[in-house]
């Protein structure tokens, strides 16, 4: 009953009336903000398409609260995806136009194999992001002299050494309240 | 005013003048001043409800962030609703304040407030007094909002008994809404409504 009713109505099918693209499908890429056909499109994840420059004043009058103003679900820059037609009529980039459009995100196809650890990013990567967990140990592994392939410690009974072991001293002193901070806050 | 609120509000003009709602009579808009700044909308009462029947008159005002910012819009037309002012039209309506979505349109926030006089939600709302008889006395808000309906919106069910009492204290010397609003307040009980309007 239905679908009788609405068939008649419906120009978006293919062999609509006539060659010119008819009402209904140029609706189809309409941003949902300004109901104009999309300028700069982006569309979000939950797949609403919108220009960039009405999406961008969007989220900045909602700056706390970021939603899709069709349906609600979480949305920010980062997570709109521009769409690149082939034909662009406007030859200047629309990412120097103000507000810039955000980049494409370009995901490595799986499976690749060319740095099969290149995750790991290193030792250097690991240090900075464990940083706050590590730091402390650190200390503690330079003043118990862990580490080997460094300088001889300094002869006994030298200035040197006395002045080794009050710095020493002093960063352990360091270490320990930094320990007790991080075990209060 | 900005191009694009003025630009936005043309075609949703249109958009709601070709509506199904608008040929079903449900819903309707039209201008009130050339640059589309302020419209006048108007909502038919939705069946099975006391405001069956009624046609309920809005004024809505189109700010210039439209439609980064929700149409300010309240009812011109005095109706008994626990969120709506029955003094002043404020409508309290989470869509017209921080849950506004620029995607929505005039045809969504009419359909909204159609939706509104169907749900009242009193634990939320505009007019305390109306909201507190939703609550303890649903027979007398009921009676109440039909009688408003019919006066205000010319609604096609009229309640005699009510009508009567109004009268009896216009005969009392007090003025026509002064006596409604005091008799829907005090549960139509005449003595306490004329002593209402005495205070």
């Amino acid at each position: 009953m239905s679908a009788e009713t609405t068939s008649p109505n419906n120009n978006s099918q293919p062999n609509g009336d006539g060659g010119t693209p008819s009402e209904d499908s140029a609706g189809t890429y309409e941003c949902n903000i300004c109901l104009e056909t999309a300028n700069d499109p982006v569309v979000s994840m939950c797949g609403h398409l919108f220009c960039w420059p009405c999406l961008h004043q969007w989220l900045e009058t909602r700056r706390q609260r970021q939603t899709c103003p069709v349906c609600k679900a979480g949305i920010s820059k980062d997570k709109v995806i521009p769409i690149y037609g082939r034909g662009n009529p406007n030859p200047q980039d629309p990412r120097e136009k103000l507000p810039p459009r955000p980049p494409g995100q370009r995901t490595e196809p799986e499976g690749s194999g060319a740095f099969p650890n290149f995750g790991f990013g290193g030792d250097g990567g690991f240090q900075f992001s464990f940083g706050i967990g590590a730091f402390p140990f650190g200390i503690f592994a330079s003043t118990f002299n862990f580490n080997d392939g460094r300088p001889a410690p300094p002869a006994h009974g030298s200035p040197q050494e006395a002045e080794e072991q009050f710095l020493s001293k002093v960063f352990l002193w360091v270490a320990i309240i930094f320990i007790f901070w991080l075990l209060i806050a | 005013m900005a191009n694009i609120a003025e630009q936005r509000i043309r075609r949703e003009f249109k958009e709601v003048v070709k509506s199904d709602e608008v040929a079903a009579c449900n819903i309707k808009v039209e201008l009130v001043n050339d640059t589309y700044t302020h419209l006048r909308g108007e909502i038919m009462g939705p069946p099975d409800t006391p405001y069956e029947g009624g046609r309920f008159q809005l004024e809505i005002k189109i700010p210039e962030t439209y439609p980064f910012n929700p149409p300010l819009v309240k009812f011109l037309t005095k109706i008994w609703h626990p969120n709506i002012s029955s003094v002043t039209g404020a409508i309290c309506l989470d869509i017209l304040k921080d849950q506004w979505a620029a995607a929505m349109t005039l045809r969504t926030v009419l359909l909204s407030l159609q939706a509104l006089l169907a749900a009242a939600e009193p634990d939320d709302p505009q007019d305390a007094v109306v909201a507190q008889q939703y609550k303890e006395h649903p027979e007398i808000f009921r009676r109440t909002a039909l009688h408003w309906t019919s006066v205000f919106a010319k609604g096609p069910k009229k309640d005699k008994e009510l009508e009567d009492k109004v009268a009896s204290l216009i005969n009392m010397g007090f003025e026509e809404h002064q006596a409604r609003v005091a008799l829907s307040t005090n549960q139509w009980d005449l003595t306490r409504a004329a002593e209402y309007c005495l205070s």
